[in-house]
């Protein structure tokens, strides 16, 4: 994890400074859609103009400085969307980006180290690589539109459709493989996997693999501490209508 | 391998708090604090994460010394240290396993942190710290990359399953390696078995 001087993010602070304070918050504006160029705005103006809720701003950037997130207790539609929105577009960057990019190191490196561990790694990523995928593809078309779904009846749009009962506690269970995989990789790739050539492309890949690591980690707090806890609120009113 | 240590403050000071937190930190352990205002939170805490470190201002539990030994005895495993910011009565002292006083250096803090939690660690029946892997553990890694349900290789090696599972545990304390695509690379890599054998 990238060593930064930890600062409590708030609304009157520099949208450029927390950046160089902690560079993976680029992510982070990345997935809300803020798009950089942010000039000598503040996070509030940030948020004014890209229409999110300062509050869930800043709990999730607080959360990539390492703050665990305040409960956020009321349920507010655009959150939920912001949410989801957020969620959805790190699911594009890990499966049209970062895992591809550590893919095809992989396979650079084994054209350079021919040592049979090598292919065994590659083999071992690419299922990793689908199992993300199917997960990140649940998520996208059964977890979301169900809490799209939940938020639509609490805002009496007309357009929801009754779900099959369908509890969010189950899919809890799912991340913790994610996050150890990945944790096996770095350690075979640090301590075991002999080397030839590749020390600077396995830094590189190394390098990714931390940044994957440090988003997704962010990702599963977001969906096990914001998200799920939101979900059943919203299942509790819509259960008292 | 960094080792997640459970710490309750005892401290009615905010201020005192964070600046313990802030202060204490060591690359070898995982530190996870937790606040408490008074006896009664403490005990809560403790119930629900067995903290392996309780830091207490002693101010907090005078006069209530019977609630406070009842605690202490049920959670025997826990470390107990006492933050003081003046002179306090020996035998009030003498029921902790250490002292923090409050013009310690966070070096001097640390130290101490050190000290009892290392106490506390060769106590219980932790693992051996040896990195590499007992010729035992090598021969349950060659069962669990060759595909082996944990009942399995009991029955094979003749030892209970809570005996493979501890096992399997130290295995992957010792490689930070859990999954069994993870694992059977590393059985590989250190030549317990061979590719052609997969």
């Amino acid at each position: 994890m990238h060593i930064f001087n930890k600062i409590f993010v708030l609304p009157e602070m520099k949208a450029s400074e927390i950046i160089i304070n902690n560079p993976y918050l680029i992510l982070m504006y990345e997935h809300f859609e803020i798009k950089l160029e942010v000039r000598e705005k503040t996070i509030e103006q940030i948020c004014n103009e890209n229409n999110i809720n300062t509050t869930l701003f800043l709990t999730i950037a607080n959360l990539f400085n390492g703050y665990k997130p305040l409960p956020i207790t009321a349920y507010i539609s655009e959150d939920i969307q912001a949410i989801i929105k957020y969620l959805g577009n790190s699911h594009k960057y890990y499966i049209k980006e970062i895992y591809p990019q550590i893919q095809k190191i992989i396979k650079d490196i084994h054209k350079i180290n021919t040592h049979p561990e090598i292919l065994m790694i590659e083999k071992f990523f690419d299922n990793y690589f689908e199992e993300v995928s199917e997960h990140m593809e649940y998520e996208n078309n059964v977890v979301f539109p169900y809490v799209l779904n939940l938020d639509a009846q609490l805002t009496n749009k007309n357009n929801y459709y009754k779900l099959n009962s369908y509890s969010v506690v189950e899919y809890r269970e799912h991340h913790n493989d994610i996050e150890e995989k990945l944790t096996d990789l770095k350690n075979l790739l640090i301590k075991y996997l002999p080397i030839d050539n590749d020390q600077s492309l396995r830094r590189k890949l190394l390098f990714y693999l931390f940044e994957l690591e440090y988003d997704l980690n962010i990702h599963s707090q977001i969906e096990d501490n914001i998200l799920i806890p939101l979900v059943e609120k919203m299942e509790k009113l819509i259960a008292e209508k | 391998m960094q080792k997640r240590i459970n710490i309750i403050v005892l401290e009615s000071s905010a201020i005192i708090y964070e600046g313990l937190c802030k202060l204490m930190c060591n690359p070898a352990f995982d530190f996870n604090f937790h606040f408490a205002n008074n006896l009664n939170e403490l005990n809560q805490l403790n119930i629900r994460y067995n903290a392996d470190l309780v830091i207490i201002n002693p101010l907090l539990i005078q006069n209530m010394g019977k609630e406070f030994h009842a605690i202490q005895k049920e959670y025997n495993k826990t470390c107990w240290l006492a933050l003081i910011y003046s002179h306090f009565d020996h035998q009030l002292l003498s029921i902790f396993d250490g002292l923090i006083s409050i013009n310690d250096t966070a070096f001097e803090i640390n130290l101490i942190i050190k000290k009892n939690l290392l106490i506390e660690n060769t106590s219980s029946n932790q693992p051996t710290q040896s990195e590499s892997l007992s010729e035992r553990e090598i021969d349950v890694l060659k069962l669990v990359v060759n595909g082996n349900a944990n009942k399995e290789i009991a029955d094979k090696l003749n030892i209970s399953i809570n005996t493979v599972i501890s096992h399997r545990k130290n295995i992957s304390q010792k490689t930070g390696i859990k999954s069994v695509s993870g694992l059977t690379i590393y059985a590989v890599v250190n030549n317990y078995i061979s590719v052609d054998n997969m």
